[in-house]
């Protein structure tokens, strides 16, 4: 994933848009059925928001959405196919309570019994969400270890730790959140420029 | 004669892999909505006797279309179309009245069975 030299061009029209929307849509439900069977709740899918952004926009973008709530976040790459990507998982502080009482979480909810709580949700959504995704495209995604970015921070200083290296990225953002509790958190995958030429290859063969 | 087919799913993307599912041999005139108040009108026309229903949609969602059908108590047979494969979902759109219930990506095969098995399907 190195910067390239040469500026990529990429864009992204109404129907393509149309169709990671639609990729998304599948893939989130198939993430959001796992974790509703996990913790016995009904987790309510918003439509997911698919945007072309420059990196330099994405905290801002980030920032925009969560203002000064407290979060957590973990980040995980995944690659295939030469198609390369983050996903990056950012999680409401006030969500770990309800979390770990449906979790049946029984130790001390700690630092680290929250990083474990974190670690088992974002794992379940990540991994449903990048092989969803893949499934429908017919490709393979390898997922890289999970990063914890941090834990109790402000949105903007999370996303300073992540070192991205493109300028502009397909950025997809999904706003889960669990009916009658208090969780909610943010899935956004990013692609690095040069991929969005390759997936932009593949779902053109989806819209023929 | 031919079944009013109505295809109402908020992405075009969505729309056009449906009806690519719909059965060859099936006598259909096939309309289309973007949200649900577009089918809902195509319904109160007459131009949704078996409906293909999205439930994640702009301005009226799935739910609010099959809540709407049965208060107007409007002639349409729904099979509900949706990457919302909760467990929750599925009963919420049955309870609704829908008839069936399919994931997302549809399967041409899928779609067929259901048809057949409600007996909308005949001679294809």
């Amino acid at each position: 994933m190195t910067a390239s030299a040469q500026a990529v061009s990429v864009s992204l029209n109404e129907e393509q848009r149309d169709c990671y929307q639609e990729l998304t849509n599948v893939a989130m439900g198939q993430a959001a059925d796992r974790l509703a069977r996990l913790l016995d709740v009904y987790v309510v899918l918003p439509i997911p928001k698919v945007n072309l952004i420059e990196a330099s926009d994405l905290r801002m973008a980030i920032q925009d959405a969560e203002t000064d709530k407290a979060m957590s976040a973990v980040c995980q790459g995944f690659i295939g196919s030469g198609i390369a990507g983050e996903a990056l998982l950012l999680f409401n502080d006030t969500s770990f309570n309800d979390l770990a009482s449906l979790m049946n979480y029984s130790g001390e909810l700690d630092r680290y019994g929250e990083l474990e709580l974190l670690m088992d949700v974002s794992s379940l959504l990540i991994g449903a969400c990048i092989q969803g995704i893949g499934e429908q495209l017919e490709i393979h995604f390898n997922q890289g270890h999970p990063v914890v970015l941090g834990q109790h921070c402000k949105p903007g200083d999370l996303l300073k730790a992540g070192n991205h290296q493109w300028t502009q990225t397909l950025a997809i953002e999904i706003h889960y959140t669990i009916e009658h509790v208090n969780i909610d958190c943010d899935l956004l995958l990013l692609f690095t420029e040069d991929s969005v030429v390759r997936l932009n290859n593949k779902i053109n063969y989806l819209l023929d | 004669m031919a079944t009013n087919v109505l295809i109402c799913d908020d992405s075009s993307f969505a729309r056009k892999q449906m009806a690519r599912a719909l059965p060859s041999g099936w006598q259909v005139d096939v309309h289309f909505a973007g949200d649900g108040l577009e089918g809902l009108d195509a319904i109160r026309a007459g131009k949704g006797e078996v409906v293909f229903l999205d439930l994640t949609m702009p301005n009226l969602d799935g739910y609010g279309v099959l809540e709407a059908i049965r208060r107007e108590d409007l002639p349409a047979m729904v099979i509900v179309v949706s990457g919302d494969i909760q467990p929750d979902a599925q009963d919420r759109v049955k309870k609704l009245g829908a008839m069936a219930f399919i994931k997302k990506p549809v399967d041409a095969e899928k779609a067929r069975s259901v048809l057949a098995e409600y007996g909308i399907l005949t001679g294809a």
